[in-house]
Parts: structure tokens; C-alpha cells; sequence
């Protein structure tokens, strides 16, 4: 089998070339006169010898390097499903590539979550000990940051900015392959990090206790990470070049859907900031294998260094996360509301606000880090600042529904359950950007309540309405509307139950990343336990529709939404080069009930309009 | 247009005045501390503030849902209304004038209040009137009050604090970064090492842990194995009390 093959092989050539990087790591040190053997330094070096082993392996010697040696590339043309497990350059099989990997990433740590929710049932004697509870914590907290960071992304940013903005493809479609076949090598090498030991720090990572007083697993995490966030800076710089150059004609700044506005945002913030976090981690492998002193106080280092270049990244990444996210619930809103999008200026300018704001808000994080005082001040100012834009979009949602003729299938549930969700997280976020009151709450179960609600609830709703809403167009087949409705309310309750309790754990004094707690708070635990149950529960449902609808479901016509963005304006699924004919744009996606509008035509073809007219929806039934 | 506003304003009055009743809801801990019953009137004047916004959203999508909704595709599209008029303006408004409060009062106001020197490295609202130094270490804190040369260490250990005095803790680690909580006193300061940070606290009453589990010291920054067990229990007691305390740990200290 051809897919079997593509993906054993290149993971023999990882593990060939892993051996031969630790060999010549022995080699190197023994003759340098150091002891041939050091677990951490062997490892790291090993590994970035069997990434590029692996990319190698995969495609990257048959359709890119042979190139460089002047010889023919060639391409493995799989038939069928079998192309996903390729080095396949179309936009379209990396974004379901990518969806389908981090849903099963999400599915994994959502597990993860489940084991801690039976944990935290007893305030003492769980089912783990510490070290296991440690280790679980920090293996669903950044397997759940990797999803949040790259599903609405590498999924819909792949799949749909070329095809919204008229393109046959992204700019640089190697890039973009090799974008994502980073990521097996990532997720293999954090679901190793139980061979040496475990991760015990947390996704923050913080020294010294990640850089001198934790396993050695400690290395793979920073090498994973670093890796990620190439993935990151190596697709957002796609995304810029595909946004800027690959516009159909016509495709004016103004005329761009809002969900390509948002991933245009998104994709300046990955390529701005994805740095620190890398440089952050690399500066704690530096520590734990060059003998570096970043962060070690005793010998002149400073342990805060590395949460401010950490943070530096980290909190334009809840940016990364959240705004694709909104920008895909206003694009949902829109289309499912027969109205246009309200206040279109003011909703990029929103998304422009948080582009511009979210490098100088970091320090919020470290509020009470023991960081210099006259810091505070300034941050507060900033990070409060940051609700204007984001009250921009709520602006631009609650307009666009007004008054609308809303169709309530499943995408359009979970976009208003984004609207809802943000809601409660953003209101919970003041209490966090005023330092008087986050002093307390800092580092509590109200901050993960928080920060659920903002990423859970604000981009993983978000995901799900996108999932729902060009599923049709990806798999050609439509879902189970029953069973999807089932699945959105059994996990907005779900979810709602259980963030929306755990605020209060949090304020009564329950810290996070605790394995036990005070016996008083048992009652409550308890409670939030059952709900995430039953929360956790609703994605069986999810995953049987998802998998019932793609192999026997009804097929899906080219429009089922009588949407007007471009992509609708094809077949479903797509053919290899997106349009027959390059579309010219014409009017603004989103003008309905504008009488005589046009989005696009395919001049080609005869000039016949596509995208709806003055008909309105009725014309599609 | 005019009723439909006039009707989702009802509901999102309504909804708003179920939610405010949680603002005098029994939701805090015991208020140990002069800090802590600042942060329980910032904490409730930010919630009173709060839940109209989470309710506005909350009345305008269900009301948009019940009300605009429809469960089969609709046959003709809504009215094209751009948001481009003045409504977008005041909007912006309003947020921005929500936001100048928030960030002016209570937060610049309240952050003035905690601080008193630009260039340190903590809270100290008030004179101190004794001084506890902290170490913490995996995982065990280590309390020291210079002035009686007493010290106690470890985990579970009690902590006995005056009531009525300021009391400021000076903190600092020796392997990774730990963090001094004490939720009774809503008051937090990570150690670090290599640098003393510092909080000043005023307990207002006696309480203990025994009674009650917010007084207690707990390291909340993660740390390694045992970060969940790097406590101590914590006890305000009487003048009087504490320094009878503080003189039987000396005779048992030598």
C-alpha cells in the first residue's frame, strides 16, 4: 500500500538518521575529550539529524532537494485517501492533513483532561501520584495549546484562504507540505517525553525548574516546541505572501472576507512573535546541555528573563488562537444571518487593534512575578486598552444578527455560542488586567476558568463551527444535522457547566496544577468533574457523525448554504485547481439583500455571476 | 425596529438584575486582611460592572435566536444594514469610555494604593510594623521572624501572625521560583531566586486553619513532585497571644 510505504519509509530514514546524529555526537565529544556518553546533548543532536531524516523521507529528497543538485524532482502521485499520507503540495489535503491530525491531538488531550478531572474527585489519594499528575497536566496543556495554535490554522487557513480569495493554491506549496509534515516528528517526540522521564513543568515551562531541576524528557520538549513554532513562522509567512499576491483580480483590501482579514492578522502575529517562544526554549536547552547560565541566579543568571521573552510570545499566541477564530464565527454570522456583515470597517480595524496592541501587553502574565513595580502601570493601561478592538467584533456580531433572517443549522449554533463564550471570558478577563484583583486570582482555577472560556470556548466553538460549515465542501458528503445539533448542545451545556463552576474553586482559593487540595472545595470539584464528563462525552457523538457522514453520507451540493464567498461557487470537493476558470471579484462577499449584487463572475465561462444576487436565498432550494 | 429594541432592552434589564444578585452572593473567603477587604469591594464594584455587558450579549443573541431565528433556510435575505452610520461611534463610545473606568478606577487607583516604590519588587500599602522573611525551597517553606530569631520550617508547619499589625514578608527561593498565597489575605508574591520580593499584609482578625482553609500559606507557583503539599497552616491570633508564641518558640528553638 502506497500510503503505508510513504510513511514507514520515511520514518525509517528518521530513525537511520537519529542513530547516525547520536553516533556522531559520541564521535564528537570523545574526541573533543569529553565522556563519549551525555543523555542530553546526544539526544538533542540525534534528533535534528532524524527530523531532517524524516522530512527527507517523507518527500522532501524527491520533490524539493534534488532540486538543489540539479537533478528532477518528482512528485508520488497517490490516488484517493492515500494522497493525505504524502508530501502532497495542494492547499487542500494539507488543510484536512492538518484537521484531521489536531482533532486526533484534541481528542488525545481531552482524554488527558478527563484523567485529571477524576484526579482532582478527592482532595487527597487520586488515582496518580504527583510525578503522574505533573505529567499529565503538562501533556494536556500543551498538546491543547498545539491544537488551539495550529487546527483553526493549518485546518481552515490551508484549506480555505485560497479558495476565498480566488487562488489556485497557496504561494509557496512545498513550504506549506513541509509545514506540516513537521508535525509528526513533534508529536512523536512529546509522546516520548515519558522514556526519560516525563514533563513535570507545566507548557510555561518556567526555569529553574525546567532548565535545572526536572528529567531530562525536559530536552525533547524543547526541541519539540522549537520545531512547532517553525511550523508557525514557516506557514504564517506563506499566509502573508498568499494574502498580498494571490488575490483574484478585483479582490480589493475591502472586499476581502472577514475570516481572511483575521488569518492576515493572525499570520503577522505567528511570524512576529513565534520567535520568543522559540528563543525562550532555546535558551533553556542552552542551559541543561551547553552549561549555559540564563537562568540561574546563583551564577548570574535571572529566572524572570525567560517569562518575559516567553510571555513576549505567548500572549499574541492567545491571539494566534482566538483571532482566526472570530474572524470564522463573523464569516459564519454573516452567511447564516442573509444580512451583511455590520460594521466591516470597524470589524478589521478590531482585528488591525488587536495586531497592533497584542506585543505590548506580555508582562500581565507576571503581574505578581516579582517583576520591577514601575512595569505594572503601564501593562494595566495596555491590557485593558485590548477590549475596545475586541469589543469591535462583538459589535460586528451582534449588528449582523440583528434583525437577520438567522438559519440556525449547526455552524451558525456554535458561532453564537462564540459570541456567548467570549462574552463570559472577556468580562472574566477584567478581573485579571486589574492588578488589585488579580493579585488573588492569579494562578487559580478562576484564571483556567478563564482562559477555557477565551480559547475553549471562543476558538475550539469556533473550529467546530468551521468543521461543520465546509464539511460539505471538504468531504464532498453531507454531515448528520441531528446528530450535530445533539453534539452542540450536549457540550455548550457541558462546557458551560463546567468553566462557568470552576470560576469559583478558583476565587475561594484553589491554585492550579495542584494533584490535591483543601477538603472543603471537594463538593465543588466534584461537581465540575461530572459536567467535564459529560462534556467530554459529547465529542462521541462528534466523531461517529464525522466519520459516518465522510464514508456514507448523503453527497453534499456545491453550495448547500447558499453562501456567496467563493469557494461555495465551485464543486464540493473543489477540483485540484480550485477554479475551472480564475473568478474576478466583482462586489463585496457579504452583500445580501443588496439588491442586484454580485460577488464574483468567472468571465470564461461566459460571465455568468455567481455568489447570489437580489435573489437571495430563496433561489438556492 | 422600535419594538424589537424596546423588548430585548426589557429582557436585558431583567437578565441583568437576576445577575447583579450574585454580586451579594456569599462567593469570597473569610476577609482576613485590610488587603483582602479592599480586593472584595474591587472584586464586586468589577462584577456590578461586568455582568450588564455579559447580559447585553446574553439578551441580544437569544433574543435574535428566538425571535429572527428559523430552523429551515430562509427564502429571503435580511435587510442590508452596513454599520456605517453612527451606531458603530457610539459603540466605540461607550466601550472606550467602560474601559477608561476600569483601567483608571479601580485599577490605577487600586495599583497606586499597593505600591510605594517604583523600583521594588512587590506589594507594601502600608508602614510595616514587623518583618517575616520567607525562603522557599522544593517543598518547604522556610519562615524566619528576625526580630525574635525565631525560625520554623517545613511542610504542614503552622505559621502564627498578630492580628492588627503590618506585617511585611520578604521572600526569596533557593532552587526555583515559588510563590507566597495566602487566600484569607488576598495577597501574592512569587519567590524568586536571586532577588527578595516583598508583600506587606494587615491582619484585621484572629482565624486559623483549623476553622477555616483559607488561612493558609500556600506556594502557588509550580514547582516540581510535591508543589501541591508546600504549605503551611496559618494562625492570627491576639497581640498578646503572638508574643507569648513567639517566646515559647524561642525556649524550644534553644
Amino acid at each position: 500500500m502506497y500510503a503505508l510505504k510513504s510513511v514507514v519509509s520515511a520514518l525509517a530514514a528518521g530513525l537511520i538518521a537519529f542513530y547516525i546524529g547520536l553516533g556522531f555526537a559520541v564521535v564528537m565529544r570523545y574526541s573533543f575529550g569529553y565522556t563519549a556518553w551525555n543523555t542530553e546533548m546526544c539526544i538533542s543532536i540525534a534528533w535534528v539529524f532524524g527530523v531532517l531524516g524524516w522530512l527527507l523521507g517523507i518527500g522532501m529528497w524527491g520533490n524539493w532537494v534534488r532540486e538543489w543538485i540539479g537533478l528532477d524532482t518528482y512528485g508520488r502521485k497517490a490516488p484517493g485517501w492515500q494522497r493525505y499520507f504524502t508530501f502532497n503540495h495542494d492547499h487542500k489535503v494539507i488543510g484536512i492533513q492538518y484537521l484531521v491530525t489536531f482533532a486526533v491531538v484534541f481528542l488525545l488531550a481531552g482524554l488527558l483532561a478527563m484523567l485529571i478531572r477524576v484526579q482532582l474527585t478527592q482532595p487527597t489519594g487520586g488515582i496518580f501520584s504527583n510525578s503522574q499528575y505533573n505529567a499529565v497536566m503538562t501533556m494536556h496543556g500543551i498538546m491543547m495549546i498545539s491544537v488551539a495554535v495550529a487546527a483553526v490554522i493549518g485546518g481552515f487557513g490551508n484549506y480555505a484562504v485560497p479558495l476565498l480569495i480566488g487562488a489556485d493554491d497557496m504561494a509557496f506549496p512545498r513550504l506549506n507540505a513541509l509545514s506540516y509534515w513537521l508535525i509528526p516528528p513533534v508529536a512523536l517526540t512529546l509522546l516520548a517525553t515519558p522514556l526519560l522521564g516525563g514533563l513535570d513543568h507545566g507548557w510555561t515551562a518556567y526555569p529553574p525548574l525546567s532548565s535545572a531541576y526536572t528529567s531530562s524528557a525536559q530536552v525533547l520538549f524543547d526541541l519539540a516546541i522549537i520545531t512547532f513554532g517553525l511550523t508557525s513562522i514557516v506557514s504564517a509567512l506563506n499566509f502573508l505572501v498568499t494574502i498580498i499576491y494571490m488575490r483574484a483580480p478585483g479582490m480589493t483590501w475591502g472586499r476581502l472576507p472577514i475570516f481572511v482579514w483575521s488569518m492576515f492578522v493572525t499570520a503577522w502575529l505567528a511570524l512576529l512573535y513565534t520567535q520568543g517562544f522559540a528563543v525562550a526554549l532555546l535558551m533553556v536547552l542552552l542551559d541543561r546541555v551547553a552549561g549555559m547560565s540564563f537562568f540561574e541566579a546563583k551564577t548570574g543568571g535571572d529566572p524572570l528573563l525567560y517569562q518575559h521573552i516567553f510571555w513576549f510570545y505567548s500572549h499574541p499566541a492567545v491571539y494566534i488562537m482566538v483571532v482566526p477564530g472570530l474572524g470564522l464565527t463573523l464569516e459564519v454570522i454573516a452567511h447564516f444571518s442573509r444580512k451583511p456583515l455590520f460594521a466591516y470597517r470597524y470589524a478589521v480595524g478590531g482585528l488591525l487593534g488587536i495586531l497592533g496592541l497584542s506585543g505590548v501587553v506580555w508582562a500581565h502574565h507576571m503581574f505578581t512575578s516579582g517583576m520591577p513595580n514601575y512595569l505594572h502601570a503601564p501593562i494595566l493601561v495596555t491590557t485593558e486598552l485590548i477590549s475596545i478592538p475586541t469589543g469591535l467584533i462583538f459589535l460586528s456580531a451582534l449588528g449582523t444578527i440583528w434583525m437577520g433572517k438567522l438559519w440556525l443549522r449547526t455552524p451558525m449554533l456554535f458561532a453564537l455560542a462564540v459570541i456567548f463564550n467570549f462574552a463570559c471570558g472577556g468580562v472574566t478577563g477584567i478581573f485579571l488586567a486589574d492588578v488589585p484583583t488579580d493579585i488573588h486570582l492569579h494562578d487559580t482555577y478562576f484564571v483556567v476558568a478563564h482562559f477555557h472560556y477565551t480559547i475553549v470556548g471562543g476558538e475550539i466553538f469556533a473550529l467546530f463551527a468551521g468543521i461543520y460549515y465546509w464539511f460539505p465542501k471538504m468531504t464532498g458528503r453531507m454531515y448528520n444535522e441531528r446528530l450535530a445539533r445533539i453534539h452542540f448542545w450536549w457540550m455548550f451545556i457541558g462546557f458551560n457547566l463546567t468553566f462557568f463552576t470552576m470560576h469559583w474553586p478558583g476565587i475561594q482559593g484553589m491554585n492550579r496544577r495542584i494533584a490535591e487540595y483543601p477538603d472543603v472545595l471537594q463538593p465543588v470539584n466534584i461537581a465540575v468533574s461530572v459536567a467535564a464528563f459529560a462534556m467530554g462525552a459529547s465529542f462521541l457523538v462528534f466523531v461517529y457523525n464525522m466519520l459516518n457522514s465522510w464514508i456514507r453520507g448523503p453527497v453534499a451540493e456545491a453550495n448547500p448554504w447558499d453562501a456567496r464567498t467563493l469557494e461555495w461557487q465551485v464543486t464540493s470537493p473543489p477540483p485540484i485547481e480550485n477554479f475551472p476558470t480564475p473568478p474576478v471579484i466583482k462586489g463585496h462577499p457579504y452583500d445580501y439583500g443588496v439588491p442586484g449584487s454580485v460577488h464574483a463572475t468567472f468571465p470564461s465561462l461566459g460571465g455568468s455571476p455567481a455568489g447570489g444576487g437580489g435573489g437571495g436565498g430563496g433561489g438556492g432550494q | 425596529m422600535r419594538p424589537h429594541f424596546v423588548t430585548a432592552s426589557i429582557i436585558w434589564v431583567l437578565l441583568t438584575a437576576v445577575g447583579e444578585a450574585l454580586v451579594f452572593t456569599d462567593l469570597l473567603p473569610v476577609a482576613g486582611s485590610a488587603e483582602a477587604k479592599d480586593f472584595d469591594w474591587i472584586f464586586r464594584f468589577l462584577l456590578i460592572l461586568g455582568i450588564p455587558v455579559f447580559t447585553f450579549v446574553i439578551a441580544t443573541v437569544g433574543y435574535a435566536m428566538y425571535n429572527f431565528g428559523n430552523s429551515t433556510k430562509p427564502t429571503e435575505d435580511g435587510p442590508a444594514m452596513h454599520g456605517t452610520g453612527m451606531f458603530p461611534k457610539a459603540w466605540l463610545a461607550v466601550t472606550g469610555g467602560l474601559t477608561l473606568l476600569v483601567m483608571v478606577f479601580p485599577g490605577l487607583t487600586g495599583l497606586a494604593q499597593l505600591q510605594r516604590d517604583a523600583r521594588g519588587y512587590g506589594w507594601g500599602g502600608e508602614t510595616p510594623e514587623m518583618i517575616v522573611r520567607v525562603v522557599g525551597q522544593q517543598w518547604y517553606w522556610q519562615v524566619e521572624y528576625p526580630d525574635a530569631n525565631v525560625t520554623i520550617v517545613g511542610q504542614d508547619k503552622e505559621m502564627v501572625l498578630p492580628v492588627d499589625t503590618a506585617i511585611r514578608f520578604e521572600a526569596t527561593a533557593k532552587d526555583t521560583i515559588h510563590s507566597l498565597w495566602i487566600p484569607a489575605f488576598r495577597m501574592r508574591i512569587d519567590a524568586l531566586p536571586g532577588r527578595t520580593t516583598y508583600m506587606v499584609v494587615k491582619p484585621t482578625q484572629t482565624g486559623e486553619y483549623a476553622t477555616d482553609e483559607a488561612y493558609r500559606f500556600q506556594c502557588s507557583q509550580l514547582c516540581g513532585l510535591d508543589h501541591a503539599k508546600m504549605r503551611m497552616t496559618v494562625k492570627v491570633v491576639s497581640k498578646a497571644a503572638f508574643s507569648e508564641w513567639l517566646a515559647s518558640q524561642q525556649k524550644t528553638g534553644q
